[in-house]
């Protein structure tokens, strides 16, 4: 029974939201290498969203690229939700390690990342008044995405659903403090970088007189 | 600007240089300031002058002394110049080019047969239809209606209505009559509008005022409003809309105004229908500089605030900016055709702008400190644009086509140019044309126009291609899932509950 290989595991979970995590954690699957793959194909799909839309639709002045915003918005977004999520839930007496919120997590985006994908290859095709049909994508595979994410999190953790929600608010609260933190550390960090860099020019102006 | 400088600098270059050697083409570059346009990301770039200063005039040129003062100037139905010569108290008619003076008016007869004088009149507007002069005379608290030899017909003074606050003085500073012989008076102390009186002189009410925009002080007053007490709130300040600075009229009867403020940023400049209604409310167009702009010959930051504002014959909207002196062309639909003029010294620069009027192609502009009209005269680059706009705007947009590409010529960074072509590519039937140059003027809008029209002609050119991929593409389908069925996966060795290949992969 259940004698899935990993890239069967994948659609079994997606496609089989109220059982198929469950599954997964009867049987000790999940791939990271998978999961990672997944993490990507959403970086990817993020720039491809911005850089490789149709032109009819296109609302983004292209005079400068910049790539950290695109990571920050999806692989540390990603990281922060998996390390929030396993702070909150220790406490909460969750039972998933990092390593199944990270794979399992990571599996929950596939219909959101998929729907990414979908919308820039239709946009190539259709005109601004079939719109509906890109946004009906995007709204399906986001609301797959939160319906998995929700399952993925009840299983991964043996939780019950009022239990769930209030885990994912905690998970996004964390999130906020963590990034928070990370914002106060680089500008203080900024700080001692323009502390050390004055008291450089100053000996150098020092030793030019 | 000092990064317009450094951009401009490589690219007046390489213009140069490709002037140099096609040497067809007629670059002037006789400003002593730098000629900017703005993108479509509403940064400033380098561009072509519409506009070059070709010559300004003084009263002392006119031979009749110098002006002093002027604060307006209007044209006329026969193309003759009322200058509004305020500290001289008189209004100086010209000739159309400027060089002689028609008539000078200072004396005026009252119907009553006395005489009558001006002190310090501030505006005029002479109607076309009925050759009827309107003086807006600022100290002596009236309006003057007189005809060309001077009688004055009518007299508009401060109104008795109870519409009309009586603690306030009547400053009249500009004033405007439209066909129907309403009187339109810009005042200098009332924010409320301009006020309205019928052709028989009798007050009617307020027309075009601007309303108070709910920034986050507005809002913050409200609030206070609330909960402070009677004797609070009579010190605290009142929230009043800016008064309406100046207007126009254009040949449609539609009036325009201008704000000259820094606190108003919204609807600085409208276009008003007979009820009053804003028509230019939906236009995203920022009147003036965008940003504020640094001016390297006065070491100082600019905001816009535009204090004149004059539709010229083909429908162009010239406003005048009073912070930096330069004049901003736009074309009837509020797109931004050229900017010139600057403040400096200079021929074509100016210390403190007061009104502008144009002729044919010929743009005027009063200084009230340098006491002269400044006349620009439209450069090659300006006459291929405008003619290509009037034909854009006139719906004739394949006859606009070869005035856009000269205009390309020119600059090619002239958006609108890029965009009259991918119009009239489209109305051609061009679509991978008009799709190339939509997306050389950034515009979705147009591209998805074009592309609208490309996809279906590829795919009725193309319909069999399509049928048979998707014809393919459904057998291949079909003939997978009957190889799955007859040859079933083995699952046993991915069986993980016995250390099977998954627990390997990682």
């Amino acid at each position: 029974m259940m004698d899935l290989t990993a890239r069967e595991w994948v659609t079994h979970s997606i496609t089989h939201p109220f059982e198929g995590f469950e599954d997964m954690r009867w049987k000790k699957a999940g791939s990271i290498k998978i999961a990672s793959v997944i993490v990507i194909l959403w970086f990817i799909a993020s720039i491809f969203y911005n850089r490789l839309y149709g032109f009819q639709f296109y609302t983004q002045p292209d005079k400068m690229f910049n790539v950290i915003p695109y990571i920050v918005q999806t692989i540390i977004l990603f990281l922060t939700w998996v390390v929030g999520n396993w702070s909150i839930c220790t406490l909460l007496d969750g039972e998933g390690t990092v390593r199944n919120i990270y794979i399992y997590s990571a599996y929950a985006l596939i219909p959101y990342v998929a729907s990414i994908y979908i919308d820039v290859f239709l946009s190539h095709f259709l005109i601004r008044d079939e719109m509906v049909f890109i946004q009906a994508v995007r709204i399906i595979g986001l609301l797959w995405t939160v319906v998995l994410v929700f399952s993925a999190i009840k299983s991964v953790h043996q939780y019950s659903v009022l239990k769930t929600i209030l885990a994912i608010v905690l998970t996004i609260a964390a999130m906020l403090i963590m990034l928070f933190l990370l914002v106060l550390l680089l500008s203080l960090f900024q700080q001692v970088y323009v502390f050390i860099y004055s008291i450089y020019t100053e000996l150098a102006y020092r030793l030019k007189v | 600007m000092k990064h317009i400088i450094r951009r401009l600098l490589p690219l007046a270059l390489s213009a140069a240089l490709t002037v140099g050697m096609t040497g067809t083409l007629a670059v002037s570059a006789e400003e002593h300031y730098d000629v900017y346009n703005y993108d479509r990301w509403e940064e400033a770039v380098p561009s072509q002058a519409g506009y070059l200063a070709a010559r300004s005039v003084s009263g002392e040129d006119l031979g009749i002394g110098d002006f002093s003062e002027p604060s307006d100037i209007f044209r006329d139905a026969y193309d003759q110049f009322f200058i509004v010569d305020t500290k001289n108290d008189r209004i100086v008619v010209t000739n159309s080019e400027l060089t002689e003076v028609v008539m000078v008016m200072e004396d005026f007869t009252m119907p009553d047969g006395s005489v009558t004088h001006l002190k310090s009149p501030e505006g005029i507007y002479v109607s076309p239809e009925t050759d009827l002069v309107y003086i807006a005379d600022y100290n002596n608290s009236r309006v003057l209606v007189c005809d060309y030899d001077c009688n004055v017909t009518m007299e508009l003074t401060k109104p008795s209505s109870e519409l009309f606050s009586q603690e306030l003085t009547f400053l009249p500073q500009k004033v405007l009559a439209d066909k129907a012989g309403n009187v339109y008076i810009v005042l200098g102390n009332i924010t409320t509008g301009a006020a309205m009186f019928n052709n028989e002189g009798e007050f009617v009410g307020y027309y075009g005022a601007n309303t108070v925009e709910a920034t986050s002080q507005v809002i913050a007053n409200y609030f206070w409003k609330l909960i402070s007490t009677e004797e609070m709130r009579s010190r605290q300040a009142r929230t009043v809309p800016s008064g309406i600075t100046n207007f126009d009229l254009d040949d449609e009867g539609f009036i325009y105004t201008c704000t000259q403020s820094t606190s108003q940023k919204k609807d600085t400049v409208k276009k008003l229908n007979p009820a009053g209604t804003n028509l230019f409310s939906s236009l995203e167009t920022s009147w003036g500089d965008i940003q504020s702009v640094y001016d390297a010959n006065t070491n100082k930051n600019y905001q816009s605030m535009i204090c004149d504002i004059e539709i010229s014959d083909d429908g162009n909207i010239n406003c005048l900016d009073l912070t930096s002196g330069r004049v901003f062309q736009y074309d009837e639909e509020g797109e931004l055709l050229f900017i010139f003029g600057s403040s400096s010294d200079q021929l074509g620069g100016f210390t403190e702008v007061a009104a502008l009027e144009s002729y044919g192609n010929e743009i005027l502009v009063v200084d009230t400190r340098k006491n002269t009209v400044t006349i620009f005269e439209e450069t090659d680059f300006g006459r291929i644009v405008h003619d290509a706009t009037v034909k854009y705007n006139g719906g004739y947009y394949e006859e606009a086509l070869d005035p856009w590409f000269e205009v390309l010529q020119y600059d090619g960074n002239y958006r609108r140019a890029f965009l009259g072509i991918s119009a009239a590519y489209l109305v051609q039937g061009n679509y991978e044309g008009s799709m190339k140059y939509a997306k050389l003027a950034d515009s979705p809008y147009r591209y998805n126009r074009a592309f609208e029209g490309w996809r279906q002609e590829w795919l009725t050119e193309h319909t069999s291609l399509v049928v048979i991929v998707l014809l393919v593409i459904a057998a291949a389908a079909v003939a997978w899932s009957i190889y799955r069925k007859k040859h079933p996966k083995d699952r046993s060795k991915y069986d993980v509950t016995h250390a099977g290949p998954v627990r390997e992969e990682e």
